[in-house]
Formats: structure tokens, sequence, C-alpha cells
């Protein structure tokens, strides 16, 4: 079984996770993959464009964005790697969901693993608007099943009253 | 061409009025996402041409306007050149070593850099050099970017109306309506302070669960490497510092700003040649030549549309709406300048509202300045409802959506639409208790 790990560099522990309640089934071939996000760029350039100014940012300050993205790119590729010896890298760039989607068809995955939303050190949200966009557009749109590695929710939800 | 054919009065009128009314929308719809630049000066060509506006009127009318263009390329030097000094880059690091571990705490500091850029460097050196520096860093800090971008492009407009140089289009404004140095503080420092206090409360509401996190601080480039040449960074500082308290001097005695600016970045200037840190190519091309033509393409239009009566007829009517009160003035000016600045760009929105002003004259004193403050209130602080500026590329962004292409500009929007009326509505609130 062909299984793609969605990384953004903050969800390792989860798919090491998902990964370990997937052994003892099949074969599993790992692919991991991160997408550099090329939104932040765009909004740049719109701001840009908002003070009549041309387009690109000078190329030396350019070249330091290119720098810090890539950079970012491989420490989470690297880190996945690490965890997960012998599972093949796929470095991306543009939109996340749109990239993961297409990687999905082209790496001919057959299940995919996506975190609901990027974890920066809150509490993990459950219940509605949980899902980010990224997520939610890989669950409607990707040619395989999805698993939905979602963080562990203790409490039982609450009954409706009568 | 019309000094040579006896045209009647009335169809010259109607002429000039088409050509400026068609020159302003086509800013607004940007048809084939044309330059704003072209079109403005394609709009004062045909004015031009054909007689509607004499080459001598155009001239002395773009010699009047002279603090405004020598103030935007004094302030796009300093800029460029406190850039090429690794001083943005040094402020973020320094932010962020401030900051201890805490994205929080990063999270205000950049707020409290950018305003503090903002004010003495102009809101466009912390929308077009401090974002990019502040991506960098956060991306090498692998904290989430959104919410750190968003708070550079806000807080730029934000903290726009804390000096008169804080935004050019307040000398864009005051070169028509001088205001004295007190009275712009005194209407428009507080309730700049009480949007900055907005904008940084609601954005922490905003992303609270993004900013829970931590950073390395190992990961934070190391500080000396920032300052691109040990001697020009501090020569830079230290001039940057003579030039904020010669801005303070110069407003309170109504000097010219466009001179301290220019002199100021003419000093800069010449220790970056002398250090060998930027040639004059370099500092050519980071600096916008086209907003010149756009501004003196936009100032000849104006100006003919003056003529037809048009913009007096503007700002009698805003007069009027305004019930001649001074609280009439604040939401009718602020909201009139939100909206327009939103349709059209803020730089046309305050050279229509520089000229719309012009008849305001007679009106009690508190109208004046009520509507002069609003003015420069909502012109600065309008485009962060759609941040991307004009109606054109917003209605290009929801097109693109449609078809289905995700865009970025969008999540802007969203922000801006929570975010902006409500301190349009505040901000407006204080100055009318101030008036």
């Amino acid at each position: 079984m062909r299984v793609l790990c969605c990384l953004d560099g903050t969800n390792v522990e989860q798919m090491k996770r998902a990964t370990a309640m997937l052994s003892g089934s099949e074969p599993i071939t790992l692919g991991l993959i991160y997408v550099i996000d090329t939104g932040a760029r765009h909004d740049i350039e719109h701001t840009r464009e908002r003070f009549l100014r041309p387009h690109g940012s000078p190329p030396s300050r350019q070249h330091e964005m290119d720098e810090a993205e890539r950079a970012s790119a491989k420490e989470t590729l690297d880190e996945g790697s690490h965890c997960f010896s012998g599972a093949e890298t796929l470095q991306r760039q543009g939109t996340p969901e749109r990239e993961i989607v297409n990687a999905a068809v082209e790496w001919q995955a057959d299940l995919v693993i996506v975190c609901p939303r990027g974890e920066y050190g809150g509490t993990p949200r459950v219940g509605p608007k949980s899902i980010g966009h990224t997520a939610r557009f890989v669950l409607d749109h990707a040619p395989c099943p999805v698993l939905l590695m979602r963080p562990p929710n203790q409490g039982p939800f609450p009954r409706q009253f009568r | 061409m019309f000094q040579y054919f006896a045209v009647p009065e009335l169809t010259k009128t109607f002429l000039a009025a088409l050509i400026g009314i068609l020159t302003l929308v086509g800013i607004m719809t940007r048809p084939f996402r044309w330059n704003e630049a072209v079109i403005a000066m394609a709009g004062a060509g045909v004015l031009l041409l054909l007689g509607l506006v004499a080459p001598a009127d155009a001239f002395i009318t773009l010699a009047r306007d002279w603090n405004t263009f020598l103030f935007f390329l004094g302030m796009m030097g300093i800029s460029a050149l406190a850039e090429a000094a690794g001083l943005f880059d040094w402020l973020a690091v320094q932010a962020a070593r401030l900051a201890g571990r805490s994205a929080t705490r990063l999270f205000l500091n950049i707020f409290l850099l950018g305003s503090l850029i903002s004010m003495i460097l102009s809101n466009d050196a912390t929308a077009l050099i401090l974002t990019p520096v502040v991506y960098v860093l956060v991306t090498k800090l692998r904290l989430p970017v959104l919410p750190f971008l968003f708070a550079c492009t806000f807080i730029a407009d934000t903290a726009s109306f804390l000096l008169p140089i804080s935004n050019p289009i307040n000398i864009i404004i005051l070169s028509r309506f001088p205001l004295s140095l007190a009275i712009f503080l005194r209407l428009l420092f507080l309730p700049s302070l009480v949007v900055i206090g907005m904008n940084v409360g609601v954005f922490f509401l905003l992303y609270r669960q993004q900013l829970r996190g931590s950073f390395d601080l190992g990961r934070l480039p190391i500080l000396e490497d920032a300052r691109r040449h040990q001697v020009y960074f501090r020569y830079t500082c230290g001039v940057l510092v003579l030039v904020a308290v010669a801005y303070v001097i110069a407003s309170a005695k109504q000097f010219p700003l466009s001179l301290v600016a220019l002199t100021g970045g003419a000093v800069l200037l010449i220790g970056a040649l002398s250090w060998k840190t930027i040639n004059l190519r370099d500092l050519g091309k980071r600096i916008s030549w086209s907003i010149f033509g756009f501004i003196a393409g936009m100032v000849i239009v104006v100006r003919s549309i003056e003529d037809t009566g048009l913009t007096s007829a503007f700002g009698n009517w805003l007069l009027h709406l305004s019930g001649g009160t001074g609280a009439g003035a604040v939401i009718v000016g602020t909201a009139g300048a939100a909206i327009g600045t939103n349709l059209i760009n803020n730089v046309p929105m305050a050279v229509v509202m520089a000229s719309a002003l012009g008849s305001i004259q007679h009106a009690p004193i508190a109208v004046q300045h009520g509507f002069v403050a609003a003015t420069i209130f909502g012109c600065d602080l309008g485009p962060n409802l759609t941040t991307v500026g004009s109606l054109a590329t917003m209605l290009w962004l929801l097109i693109l959506r449609r078809r289905g292409i995700e865009v970025s500009g969008l999540d802007y929007f969203r922000v801006g639409v929570i975010v902006t009326p409500i301190m349009l509505a505040a901000g407006a609130l204080t100055i009318l208790l101030l008036l």
C-alpha cells in the first residue's frame, strides 16, 4: 500500500501515530510530502500592487525568501525521513491542497494521511471548523481514501438538552 | 486642438468631465490589467492634446504640488537606503530576541515595530520592506506565516496617521489644507493609538490559537549578520534619528517636509556611496518612478475636473450631507474617503478629496478641521478594508475564485471586513470627541 503523509512542520508525531495504526496490515511504501505555500508571496505582491510598486521585491530579498522557504522545507522533510527511514520525499511548491491532491495522483497513492490543521502550540481544536481549508480540500478532492489524523479527544460529546 | 477651433464652452466642459470620469473609472477597473500610471497619464495627455487643459496651467498645477513629489522621492530614497544598511533585518531580529521564545510576544513586537517604522519612515516602508523581512524571519522560526504577514500589512495603515510624515497621503492633503502640528496631533494622534490598540486586540483574538507556541532562539539569524556594513549601519541609525527630530520640528514650524526627506536621503546616499553599500543604479531600481507619472496624471485630470465645477459640487454635496456640523463632517469625511479609497486607491482619492474640500473653506473652522482630519483618517485607514487597494483587484480575485482557482488576497479581505469597519467607527468617534 502506498501511503502519502502530508507534513506541515508541526505534525511528524501525529504521522508516526497514524502509520503505527496501519502497521500489521499489508506492506507500506511511505511517501512524505511538504508543500511550500506560495500564497504568502502572492499576498506580498498584492501589497506591492496596492502601493503602486512594480512587480517583485528586490532580487536580494526574493533570494532570501526563497532560501528561507527551501531551508524550512528541507528541515521538515529531513525530520520526516529521520522518523520514517526509507520513505520517499516529495517537495512541491504552490497551493498546498492542490499540490497534495496532484501528488497523490502522480505518486499513485492508495491512502493520504492528513492532519486537520497546523498546530502551533495551541490546544488542538475539536468541533465545528476544526478542519482547516487544506485538509478540507484534500478530503473533498483526493483520488483515494484519506485518513484524517485527528488529535485525541478526551471528553464525550455533550448530549442534546430536551 | 480646441484652441484652433471655435468649440462651445459647454462642449469643452462636457468633454473634460467625461475624460476625467473615464480616467477615474479606468483606474478603478483597470481594463486589461493596465498600470494605473499609464491610465492616469493617458487621461492627462488627452486633456492636453485636446487643449482642455493649457500646458502652462498644467505646469503651474504640477509645480504647486512640488512638496508631494519631492516627499515621495525623499521617503522612498530614505527607506531604500535604510534597507541597504540592513536596518529592517536588524530590527526584526531584535524584536524576536526581545520576545524571548514566545510567539505571542513576537507578534506584539512586530506590531510595535511596524508602528514605529510607519511613524518615522512612512507606511510604505512597513508594508513593502518590513513585510518580506518578517516573512523570512517567521519562516526560519517555523511559526505560522499568515498572522505575522497580516500584522505588517495592517499596521502599516493603522499607524499611518501618528505624524504627518507617516503616510504620503497626509502630505497630499496637508499641502492643500495645512494643519499645525498641534492640531494634527490633537485630532489624529489619540485616534491612531485607539485604532492601533483595536487592531492588535482583534488580531490577538483572531489568531490566538496559532500564537500559543514558542520558537527556538537558536534559529534566529545572528544579529551582527543583519548589519551589512557596521559603520554605515551606525551612520544610518544616527541620520534617521536626526531626520525624525527634523520631521517633528519641520511639522511644527510648517516647513516643507519634502526638504527634510530629501536632505535626509541625500545625507544617507553620501554615506552609502562612500562605504559602497549601494550604487546609484541599484537605488534607482528601488524607487518606483511610475508613481510620479501616476500622481502627475491624476493632478492634471483633477485640475480639469475642477474647472468643470464637479469637484466643488462634490465638496458642497459632502458639506450638505454633513449638515454643516463638525460631527457630520467627521462621519461623512471618514465614510467618503474610506469608500473612495477602496474603489480607486488612496492616492487618487486623496487628490480628489483635496480638490473637493476646496469648497468647504467658507464653513466654520470646526467643520473644516473635521473634514480634513476625517479625510486623512479615511484615506489612510480605509485601504485595510480590502488591502488590495482597488475594486479592480478585488473583482479580479473574485473572478478567479469563481473559476475555481484558489487565490490569496481574499484571506486579507475576510480579515479586513471584520477589523476595518470597527476601527473606522472607533477612530471617527474619537476624532469627534476631540474636535
